[in-house]
């Protein structure tokens, strides 16, 4: 056959061509041969000389192709309305298959005549026309022709009725009953109305969805409303989200059964508004029992039904909110005792692990539960008594905690569940507000460790000190670093002292051992050095340690701490010998009674040159361990008498009197606060300075929310305290009140 | 704390008969620059602690450890090394009293 294009009878060809396209959109049996000649006929046609005859043979094809299905909407509506959808599908799936073919056998006008005429893709899907408009004027490959033909001569007169009959199957399926016509049948129908729009390039499910999928989606709602009504008059909440949780899952069950997928969120919208958002007082209603009784297959099933309403969630993170906050307030309520410190840490960590691993189990970990636990552990923990009034203890009970798991006293528990106990503590820590009062605390604690050499092991010191460093920054920490680096100096110290003393054959007499601390590091206080005069058993050593380290190092004055001394000493006048752990200024005392068994207070403080308070606290505990007696009840300074008591008997021959120097004096912790107090205000106006220089001009209120950015790392200062400082700034003249406003400052180079 | 043993024998053998024998004596001391004033002139830091520079470098030093000392002029003015070397290159008089700037002795 000849490609070249030549004079066609167009009547006598498209009887032909007629003839086959019946057989093939019926899916009637066509031969192979007959097929390839129908394919180079419409090559002909659209050839053929003297003008291609394409435009002619479309018409005609449109024109059969109505014609065909005007005659398939009849038998499809023959059988009477019982048999509309069956049909319909039946006859759909024959054109939608034929029309395929058809397409196939009309490829070359499909692809030399009518693609040169189409828009490009970008063009449709970008451009602003209406796919409809589009598709009418301008000629179809035969395919979509089909299709479109199909849409407007038998959808569009039908469609209404197969809705009907389609919405009445899927209600039939919601009552549980048998189906009248087939699941494929009605599910193929459904799905015709996209399919029958597929070759589009936008709005491709128009169709079905204002067709089918919103009278389906309303008379839907309209079933869940009923459905909710009925299940509210059980006035069970419980049971409630039980059935709707079920029958969510169940319509989800049924959409993917008949629906195109796109409907599946829509259905599971309606089902939640209906039966979710439009009852949430009923819901809320039982929220705060579920709650309180932590009914967590309640509160699960509340969780999975609110999430996906906007904003319902709110009153269920609140009221879980309020009740971790209640539980952990109750937790820590009126603790007594002793190991105050051990149970506020310790219950505050149960409540907050048990709520944990509850959101985690039953909200899913949700950010919003997640939020709310760390909201209510940080209103637990920072919690003032008396409406604010009373400070928060928090900081200093955790940092008395975590002393009792470093000394050394801790018994009975291993190394690891220290290690682990610490660990959690870091979990309290950082709800603390004020983390700058437990640091103050820790490093008093830690020196006094340090010192008295109580600590239980050094690793776990550095890791606990890390732990802080990662919460909370290097300067954070830098002042326990450095008491670590004077123990690890005055080690060495000590050895090189020890050398010095055999190299030129020095003895001391005593064990003699030391700890210089560097000044500034160590929370020791400055006020502390109080007068007293060295026993002689002492002086050598003194001297001795003085000189050997003015000429190790230089420049340097070394300030003695009596007060954080500690000697031993072996008492060699009782039936056994004891050797007892004291104080430096109780071993000054003690050592007076070598000359005589009595003494005066008078005496003992003249010699010693001790002031009042020292002297008193010190021999008040020598009297209380009896190893001393008093002639009177309460021990005046000037008048009483002390006796060394010549009959003193201890089960122990090795004791420690320890009763004046470990305690934490209420004096101690007001002095701490103090000095926290001042340490904030240095910080703060740090701060305030960092920022106006860096800015030159600030409003009051910008300012007070920068400085409360920069502080909060470690404590939350209170907008008083921030004015304060300004004012104080002012005065100093860092900062002025710019001339034209006082809501605003300007820095002053 | 290193000869334990020395003091014990010589506990037991010459002095067992006294009343009171002092055995062992933990001492604990703390060690400052001798220095007439507190802060240093320059950075305005108080000279025990490092200098406003070495602070902000020492971040990088997980100990705390520091090497910036103390500096005495002979007008027995003292401050941070790091902070008077960096004031003598612009001005060799000592920021307090205009002296000539000449070092006494270093801290060490």
């Amino acid at each position: 056959m000849s490609l070249k294009p030549r004079q066609v009878d167009f009547n006598a060809t498209w009887g032909a061509i007629k003839e086959t396209i019946r057989g093939v959109i019926t899916l009637d049996h066509v031969p192979r041969t007959v097929w390839n000649d129908r394919f180079s006929d419409v090559y002909s046609l659209c050839v053929a000389h003297p003008e291609p005859l394409a435009d002619r043979l479309y018409a005609e094809t449109k024109q059969y192709l109505i014609d065909h299905v005007a005659q398939l909407l009849e038998r499809v509506q023959e059988d009477g309305e019982q048999n509309l959808v069956k049909n319909y599908f039946l006859y759909w799936t024959q054109y939608s298959v034929g029309s395929q073919y058809l397409h196939s056998l009309y490829l070359y006008l499909n692809q030399q005549h009518i693609k040169t005429q189409k828009m490009s893709d970008a063009e449709i899907i970008y451009g602003s026309i209406d796919p409809n408009v589009a598709t009418q004027g301008d000629q179809m490959e035969i395919g979509e022709l089909a299709l479109q033909v199909w849409q407007s001569n038998m959808i569009t007169p039908l469609g209404h009725r197969l809705v009907k009959l389609l919405l009445e199957a899927i209600d039939l399926d919601r009552a549980g009953q048998p189906p009248k016509i087939p699941i494929e049948a009605v599910r193929g129908t459904i799905l015709s109305f996209v399919e029958v729009q597929a070759y589009r390039k936008k709005a491709q499910l128009q169709l079905y969805v204002e067709l089918f999928e919103m009278t389906f989606l309303n008379a839907s709602g309209e079933h869940f409303k009923r459905d909710a009504a009925l299940l509210l008059q059980e006035r069970n909440v419980s049971l409630y989200m039980e059935k709707v949780k079920g029958k969510i899952e169940e319509e989800l069950f049924r959409a993917r059964r008949y629906l195109h997928s796109s409907s599946l969120p829509k259905v599971a919208h309606r089902c939640e508004l209906h039966m979710v958002a439009e009852h949430l007082q009923f819901l809320y209603s039982e929220c705060n029992n579920m709650v309180k009784y932590e009914k967590k297959n309640d509160l699960s099933n509340m969780y999975d039904l609110l999430k996906s309403v906007p904003n319902a969630l709110v009153v269920l993170v609140d009221t879980v909110f309020d009740h971790i906050k209640n539980q952990g307030l109750s937790a820590i309520h009126n603790l007594q005792g002793e190991s105050i410190h051990i149970n506020f840490v310790e219950n505050l960590l149960t409540v907050y692990k048990k709520y944990k691993s509850l959101i985690q189990e039953v909200f899913k970990s949700d950010q919003n539960f997640m939020g709310a636990l760390d909201k209510a552990c940080n209103s637990v923990i920072n919690h003032r008594a008396n409406d604010g009034r009373a400070p928060c203890r928090s900081p200093e009970l955790l940092a008395k905690y975590c002393d009792t798991l470093l000394k050394k006293s801790s018994k009975g528990i291993s190394e690891s569940e220290v290690d682990e106990k610490l660990l959690e503590s870091i979990i309290i820590f950082k709800y603390i507000d004020d983390k700058d009062i437990f640091q103050k605390f820790y490093s008093r604690s830690l020196a006094k460790r340090l010192i008295h050499q109580q600590t239980q092991s050094m690793d776990a010191e550095e890791a606990m000190i890390n732990r802080l460093k990662q919460a909370c920054g290097y300067e954070f920490t830098s002042k326990l670093h450095r008491m670590f680096t004077d123990m690890s100096v005055s080690a060495d110290l000590n050895n090189k002292f020890q050398e010095f003393l055999s190299k030129d054959k020095i003895e001391l007499g005593i064990n003699f051992g030391i700890y210089v601390l560097q000044a500034g590091a160590w929370p020791l206080g400055q006020a502390i050095v109080t007068p007293f005069a060295l026993p002689q058993q002492l002086e050598k050593s003194v001297q001795m340690f003085e000189s050997f380290y003015h000429n190790k190092f230089n420049g340097r004055k070394l300030t003695w701490l009596h007060h954080l001394c500690q000697a031993e000493l072996k008492l060699g006048y009782l039936k056994k010998p004891y050797v007892v752990t004291v104080q430096t200024f109780q071993m000054a005392i003690l050592l007076l009674f070598e000359k005589s068994d009595t003494l005066s207070c008078k005496e003992i403080r003249e010699t010693l040159q001790l002031n009042s308070e020292q002297f008193k606290r010190h021999a008040v505990s020598l009297v209380d361990s009896k190893l001393l007696l008093a002639d009177t009840e309460e021990i005046d300074e000037v008048e009483t008498n002390l006796r060394l008591n010549l009959d003193y008997s201890n089960k122990r021959t090795k004791f420690r009197i320890t009763a004046a120097i470990q305690k934490e004096t209420p004096h101690e912790v007001e002095q701490t606060m103090n000095s926290v107090e001042e340490d904030r205000k240095m910080y703060l106006q740090a701060a305030i300075v960092r920022i106006m220089k860096s800015r030159k001009v600030l409003k009051h209120n910008l300012l007070i929310q920068e400085v409360y950015a920069q502080s909060k790392v470690s404590f939350a200062p209170s907008v008083q305290l921030i004015k304060k400082c300004i004012e104080s700034l002012i005065d100093k003249q860092y900062i002025e009140r710019t001339p034209h406003s006082s809501e605003e400052y300007s820095y002053v180079a | 704390m290193a000869d334990e043993n020395d003091n014990e024998r010589m506990d037991d053998n010459q002095k067992s008969d006294k009343m009171f024998t002092l055995k062992k004596w933990n001492a604990v001391a703390m060690w400052s620059w001798d220095v007439e004033c507190d802060t240093c002139a320059i950075c305005r830091v108080q000279v025990m602690d490092a200098c406003l520079r070495c602070q902000a470098e020492s971040k990088k030093d997980s100990y705390g450890k520091q090497d910036c000392v103390v500096v005495w002029g002979e007008c027995n003015h003292s401050f941070h090394y790091c902070c008077m070397s960096l004031w003598v290159k612009q001005n060799n008089r000592c920021p307090l009293c205009q002296q000539e700037w000449s070092i006494q002795r270093m801290g060490k």
